[in-house]
């Protein structure tokens, strides 16, 4: 279970999180929706600890994000995705994804590669298994990036925008993808603004405005006229988006 | 033209054989321990040992600022006449361009680790990577590819730099190019041959170093095929 | 520790010294510069002789030690009749050896000028001779300001080195200094920091310029 309270944090006079309250079972999907500078990116920092919290705790399973020892534990069942992929480019696809189950959980070099095998089978990328980063299309790297985070047999997934750097056609492979995964029944946070995706995979959503939690509804309940809908922010937000995502 | 007239012997070969010799050994000599101390030195200023780091900040930029040739009197000279000790014109010289070597490397450490995207970084760090393994498979491998350039004309900025002990009286391939021209009077047979041999190895060190460039930077090669 | 009477009585000679040093820096400069332009522009050019001519020449002077270019002058010029004393030689070796540098760095500034500015030029109806003096040339140098004065500043230090040619300038009048005072340590590191500081002003003063001239494009030049 991840509990966030009263999470605040700022970025020297600017507050970007002013008491966020969030919790996820086990099991849970949920996406968490809002405008650029609404803080959801930040949020997701803060859970594995990329950044560091003003006030307010957050807790992984127990663990205190803000103690330095037990953040150790927290990163082992948290993986993240990340919007730039950030894959480590001097390393091959392989490389890339046995590198922390390696040294961070100490697995065998041989179980390490079997895993990420099956994993880079699983996402149609067998056969890159030793090409540099650099020779893979944005959603090939995207792919690869979700392999990394899942070799480390997160109990979370934290999914931060995992698809704004990628053209429509890519988006659609990653989200097959997640959407599959999503059905296995993997627990994970998604910061996105597919508001397409966010439907399809989630079970609650959460709307972050200014720093705060606007509504954190069931998904159905957000989607209904008389539920999240009824705020005008929210309406106003979703619209935009539908916009966007139809030109695109 | 008297005494000094004599013209070359087989001697003078051997005399510039050890010349090659001795120049070699203090460039491989320094370049090895500089390389050491410059990444220990580049390493305790990026992870901000501050005192320390401020500190061999002044030396290093000391070294980088001023003649190797007065760097190497105050070591041979001022040395020893300070800590009342004995010093070898060759112990000097390793010394001093060992030192100098160093204020260089620290530099090229340091821009090379910054010149990392930090985002892979933070990566790294999200996946609860140990700071040793992220330096050791993250931060090495790609600074060491963006360094070797940098550290390829270094080296053969260096070697050239060894040419300046002749002057404390290291029996170098400069110092028996004096030598042999102050007993021959041929400055236009010796010093052209002199000049060929530090060429050579310049070219020699530069054929080395592109090898190498190649082979760590295969990964940022390819995207451009 | 020297006492301060003892010091004062090298002060004239070392400034003695310093105005050696200065004089042959300045001289050395204009004459690299000059060299260098040159050199740049052979490199650029589409003529296979003074391309290649060019080629070898910064070749060659970049890979061979300063202190055996400045030994071969010293001993060789008057073999072939050129009677120059070490003040003299030390400049002519200077210009001929750091020109090689000067022409590598103005190369540089001059291929990243970019090619629509030429094409703009060359639609205009310019001469090639009116393009290189009064386009390329120009922006060029602006670009090449500071890794020039990096290249300057190399150039000074290594003034330095024509004291084993017997030229009496800093360093020169400096172990003349250390061998009659006996006191090597205290006049070397003096020295070093002396040197230390003349450098870092310079290159400051140069960071300045640099910033002034290419205020035009805005942050990425600064």
């Amino acid at each position: 279970m991840i509990e966030i309270k009263k999470l605040h944090k700022n970025f020297g006079d600017l507050q970007v999180l002013k008491g966020v309250d969030l919790t996820l079972k086990p099991g849970e999907v949920v996406s968490i929706l809002g405008g650029s500078g609404s803080g959801k990116s930040t949020m997701i920092r803060c859970i594995n600890g990329l950044e560091g919290i003003t006030s307010g705790s957050i807790f992984v399973d127990g663990f205190d994000v803000s103690n330095k020892k037990e953040l150790l534990e927290v990163r082992k069942k948290c993986s993240t995705v990340f919007q730039q992929f950030d894959l480590y480019p001097h390393l091959s696809v392989l490389e890339n994804i046995t590198l922390a189950p390696v040294y961070v959980l100490s697995s065998s070099k041989k179980d390490a590669e079997a895993i990420a095998l099956d994993l880079l089978d699983s996402v149609g990328l067998a056969d890159k298994k030793d090409v540099f980063p650099a020779q893979l299309s944005g959603g090939q790297k995207q792919r690869v990036g979700i392999c990394r985070a899942l070799a480390m047999r997160p109990d979370y997934l934290l999914l931060d925008e995992v698809t704004s750097s990628l053209d429509p056609e890519m988006t659609a492979e990653v989200l097959d993808i997640l959407k599959k995964l999503a059905r296995e029944g993997i627990t994970m946070i998604s910061v996105t603004h597919e508001i397409e995706f966010a439907r399809e995979i989630s079970d609650r959503i959460v709307f972050l405005d200014q720093g705060r939690i606007l509504s954190d509804l069931p998904k159905d309940e957000f989607f209904a006229g008389d539920g999240g809908l009824a705020d005008p922010r929210i309406a106003r937000f979703l619209s935009k988006m539908g916009e966007f995502n139809g030109q695109a | 033209m008297g005494y000094g007239d004599e013209g070359f012997t087989i001697y003078d070969l051997l005399l510039w054989a050890e010349g090659l010799g001795i120049t070699l050994w203090i460039f491989i000599l320094s370049t090895v321990i500089g390389l050491v101390l410059g990444v220990l030195i580049g390493l305790v200023r990026y992870y901000h040992i501050t005192i320390l780091g401020k500190l061999l900040m002044i030396v290093s930029e000391s070294l980088k600022n001023s003649p190797v040739i007065v760097q190497l009197f105050l070591v041979y000279f001022g040395i020893p006449a300070l800590l009342q000790i004995d010093m070898t014109p060759n112990m000097a010289a390793v010394i001093t361009l060992s030192g100098n070597t160093a204020a260089f490397v620290a530099v090229i450490v340091i821009s090379s680790i910054e010149s990392i995207d930090r985002r892979q970084l933070e990566a790294a760090r999200s996946f609860a990577l140990p700071k040793l393994v992220i330096l050791r498979h993250i931060i090495f491998p790609q600074s060491l590819s963006i360094a070797m350039p940098m550290l390829v004309s270094l080296a053969i900025n260096q070697l050239q730099v060894t040419s300046l002990v002749s002057v404390i009286g290291v029996i170098d391939l400069t110092r028996v190019g004096d030598i042999v021209n102050q007993r021959t009077f041929e400055p236009f047979i010796v010093w052209p041959l002199i000049g060929l041999t530090y060429f050579i190895l310049a070219k020699l060190i530069a054929i080395v170093g592109m090898r190498l460039e190649r082979k760590f930077s295969a990964y940022r090669l390819v995207g451009e095929l | 520790m020297l006492d301060l009477a003892s010091i004062t009585e090298y002060v004239p000679a070392f400034l003695d010294g310093f105005i050696i040093t200065a004089e042959v820096s300045i001289l050395s400069i204009l004459g690299s510069f000059i060299l260098g332009i040159l050199i740049a522009l052979m490199r650029v050019s589409s003529n296979r002789f003074l391309n290649y001519t060019s080629l070898v020449y910064v070749d060659l002077f970049r890979n061979i030690p300063f202190i055996v270019l400045i030994f071969f002058g010293y001993y060789g010029l008057p073999e072939i009749g050129v009677y120059m004393d070490a003040f003299w030689t030390g400049c002519l070796v200077l210009s001929i050896a750091v020109g090689a540098y000067v022409g590598e760095t103005i190369r540089a500034g001059i291929l990243s000028v970019e090619k629509g500015i030429l094409e703009a030029a060359r639609s205009f109806g310019f001469s090639k001779f009116q393009i290189y003096a009064k386009i390329i040339l120009p922006i060029a140098l602006t670009i090449s300001v500071r890794p020039l004065g990096s290249v300057f500043i190399n150039l000074i230090l290594t003034t330095s080195i024509l004291s084993s040619i017997t030229l009496n300038e800093l360093t020169g009048v400096s172990k003349v200094i250390a061998s009659t005072t006996f006191r090597p340590f205290e006049v070397y590191v003096f020295l070093v920091i002396f040197y230390g500081l003349l450098t870092f002003m310079i290159s400051a003063l140069i960071s300045l310029w640099h910033r002034h001239l290419n205020r035009y494009l805005g942050e990425e030049a600064s």
